[in-house]
């Protein structure tokens, strides 16, 4: 790894660092708080009592009870737990994470389009459901354009298809799942509020450790394990509990939601000034996401540089010191051009020159400004170097002749 | 802008200091990343994402674009294929040799040269001076005098490079290049063949702050990576369970689940446990038979005389019969002989001295001085 004098990290929405606060309070949990919750003595007895502490406080801070919380290895874990709860057709939106999609490609799916702006409308969601349809799921916020989704208002039409199969004496179940992971600290997240009956979470994304998540399921939804074992989290996932993680997501939740209004302002004001000094500077660059504020995840700039390589422009971002992503991670790794992109009908040659830029709690006013300055550069001077570089485009023939 | 240059990136650094060098000596340069067929096996993580990126984060570095060529379906054809192909029928091919002639010098070159480059040039330890122009039409009578730097090439057209070892000769690769044409050499540049060694390499590319300076060297056939040759072959072909036989005593001493999957002068894996050592002397995988000796000085575990087939001459004609140096392994030393070619694409050669025996199958790389002239594929005995 090499070092730099400047070192700005802007893909909060791939990775947070652990807040100091969450670490104190996980420490305790690997070294003298060690105890296996399943132990019969005392000091087994206290880490299960952290454990149900945790789950306690995680669950107050959804509004959730915690009987309906389980506890997973990730937000991952926790997509491919709530899917399981159903054996029937899905239907998800064009711009789920990963997770959902490798989920859904093995079963009977329908994709829900979205609008220009990365909007799932409730007529769209309604399009898509058939009679048979059991599960439908929507990220509360989307993490790559940063679209907040009006999840309320799907929720309605959701109940109204229940609502519907009800009075027609129906069985098949239907059911509406969130992903909340990119939305948690950045968004209120109430579980009665989203209007769904399952949501995932993550403390990865909220300055919490990485592989601890949560999935909260409405009571009478009938969960299946994927990790059999020693019957913890109520026969859910076997496996002895990760103390030290429930403990440190409860305080990092905590701490997100304590610190959300103003986190989010701060953030917002940085990222508008660093959206109106690009668009300034590269005119043409192409600004994705709502345009609303409310709409809008408060840390996020998704920015394109048409006929630019985000690929080119994320080297040369790191070799000055600028850690920026493309989009998702999953999607970049495997180089082929976002789906997301695809699916709000961004154009091949504007999608190849997107950057996705997070904000996060550590960065600073001074390091946007110098983000700012080290982006423009590269990116003009990638534009000069593509301006001045003859064309080797294909089937120009031999110039020998 | 100077002249144009394609050059082959694979993300490692001998290319990396390549395309450098290039850009320094003021060629217009464009880099490719030749995607080549990988196996998709349980337990095999792919690298070649990884090697994309480190290409690229090396483009970046040096201003210059890189583009990715996809020859997965024609790498499976050409070159994976053809190897599994070979080894089923108990022959044991140089798969690099094959990538370099029908990949690299191939169709690579090919599109490079259609796309208006002057040359193309990748990180090989190799070097070529020019040839002569050819005279398109002139007749060469086959076997005449070969007199480096005015033979003529009859019914083609530009000129012929001539390949000679690099500077290293620990690490010189003209073994794999054997069956490159003199006409595609003409147009070939190989920025570090003259490079004295290695340690240079790197020091070279950690001066010019290219990142991957350090990397390690790949080993093993590429596209199988750590998986390891015998699992990718059980993984395409059915086993075929068959005794192994003491060559001298002709008793039966333990099962193989492939004669495909042993190779002359093998004595790993073997499966044959205490005793003493012992090495493949022959497979037929016809009648799924491998014979073993233990007695290193079994006559099959050494050659002196060696039919060659699929001649190729690099010159475009073989040279004048007589005595050359050649090679039978990469890593093996030069050893003299005498070199007479038969009919058709065939050759014999008689060593000076006896060398281990190698596979049929394998190549045998033929030198006059440092020139690499060309060779053949050792015909089973």
């Amino acid at each position: 790894m090499e070092t730099h004098a400047i070192d700005i990290y802007l893909d909060h929405a791939a990775a947070t660092p652990v807040d100091a606060r969450v670490l104190a309070a996980m420490l305790p949990y690997f070294t003298e708080r060690f105890d296996n919750p399943s132990a019969p003595y005392a000091r087994g007895r206290a880490a299960k009592q952290a454990l149900e502490d945790a789950r306690g406080r995680l669950a107050r801070a959804i509004g959730a009870k915690p009987a309906n919380v389980t506890l997973t290895a990730g937000a991952t874990e926790a997509n491919n737990l709530a899917f399981g709860c159903v054996d029937g057709p899905v239907a998800v939106s064009a711009i789920e994470h990963e997770s959902i999609m490798a989920i859904v490609e093995a079963r009977e799916h329908a994709t829900i389009p979205v609008e220009p702006d990365g909007m799932v409308t409730p007529a769209a969601v309604q399009g898509a459901l058939t009679p048979r349809t059991e599960l439908v799921s929507i990220a509360l916020a989307n993490g790559e354009i940063g679209t907040v989704q009006p999840l309320r208002a799907i929720s309605d039409v959701v109940r109204a298809e229940r609502r519907r199969r009800l009075d027609a004496g129906e069985e098949t179940p239907l059911y509406l799942h969130t992903d909340a992971t990119q939305a948690a600290g950045l968004l209120h997240v109430d579980v009665s509020s989203t209007g769904a009956d399952l949501v995932t979470l993550s403390a990865a994304k909220i300055y919490g450790p990485k592989q601890v998540g949560l999935l909260w399921a409405r009571d009478g939804i009938a969960l299946r394990p994927l990790v059999l074992g020693g019957g913890q989290e109520h026969g859910l996932r076997g496996g002895t509990e990760n103390v030290a993680g429930a403990v440190g997501f409860a305080c990092a939740l905590e701490l997100a939601i304590g610190e959300r209004v103003e986190e989010c302002k701060r953030l917002s004001a940085l990222r508008d000034t660093m959206q109106r000094t690009l668009v300034e500077r590269f005119p043409d660059a192409v600004v994705s996401g709502p345009r609303k504020e409310a709409r809008r995840l408060p840390h996020l700039l998704h920015i394109s540089f048409p006929g630019l390589e985000a690929r080119r422009l994320v080297i040369a971002l790191d070799r000055r010191g600028v850690s920026v992503g493309t989009g998702s991670a999953c999607a970049a790794s495997k180089m082929r051009t976002s789906r997301t992109l695809q699916a709000i009908g961004l154009d091949r040659s504007i999608a190849d020159g997107s950057l996705r830029i997070t904000l996060g709690r550590p960065t600073t006013e001074e390091q946007v400004r110098d983000a700012v300055d080290i982006i423009g550069d590269v990116v003009a001077a990638e534009y000069a170097r593509v301006a001045a570089q003859h064309d080797w485009s294909e089937d120009r023939g031999n110039h020998h002749g | 802008m100077g002249e144009r240059v394609v050059v082959g990136m694979s993300g490692g650094v001998d290319s990396a200091l390549a395309a450098a060098l290039l850009v320094e000596r003021g060629y217009d340069v464009l880099g490719v990343y030749m995607r080549n067929w990988t196996a998709d096996l349980p337990g095999f993580t792919c690298p070649w994402a990884t090697d994309l990126a480190d290409a690229e984060r090396v483009a970046v570095g040096l201003g210059i674009d890189l583009e990715v060529w996809d020859y997965e379906a024609e790498y499976k054809r050409e070159v994976v294929d053809h190897l599994v192909d070979c080894y089923q029928h108990g022959i044991t091919p140089n798969p690099d040799v094959i990538c370099n002639e029908k990949i690299k010098f191939g169709l690579f070159a090919e599109r490079a040269l259609s796309r208006g480059a002057d040359y193309i040039a990748t990180g090989h330890y190799a070097r070529t001076v020019p040839g002569t122009q050819v005279v398109p039409g002139t007749e060469v009578v086959p076997g005449t005098n070969r007199v480096p730097g005015t033979d003529r090439v009859p019914g083609t057209s530009g000129t012929t490079g001539r390949l000679l070892r690099a500077a290293d000769e620990h690490k010189d690769q003209t073994y794999f290049l054997w069956r490159v044409p003199g006409t595609v050499l003409s147009r070939t540049l190989f920025p570090i063949g003259d490079i004295p060694d290695k340690g240079t390499v790197r020091e070279m590319a950690r001066e010019r702050g290219i990142e991957v300076a350090g990397k390690k060297d790949s080993t093993g056939i590429c596209f199988i990576g750590d998986i390891g040759i015998r699992q990718f072959l059980l993984s395409q072909l059915d086993s075929q369970p068959g005794d192994i036989i003491d060559h001298e005593t002709g008793e039966r001493i333990g099962r193989h689940d492939g004669a495909f999957l042993y190779t002359v002068g093998q004595r790993r894996g073997l499966g044959i446990g205490g005793g003493p050592v012992r090495y493949v002397v022959r497979t037929d995988t016809k009648a799924g038979i491998v014979y073993v000796t233990s007695d290193r000085e079994c006559p099959l575990l050494w050659m002196r005389e060696l039919h060659l087939r699929d001649t190729h001459w690099i010159a475009g004609h073989a040279p004048r019969p007589g005595h050359y140096e050649i090679r039978t392994r990469h890593t093996r030393a030069l050893v003299g002989a005498m070199v007479e070619h038969g009919q058709g694409a065939t050759a014999h050669l008689v060593l000076d001295r006896r060398e281990p025996a190698i596979a049929p199958g394998q190549s045998v790389v033929v030198y006059d001085g440092l020139e690499c002239l060309g060779g053949g594929i050792l015909e089973r005995c």
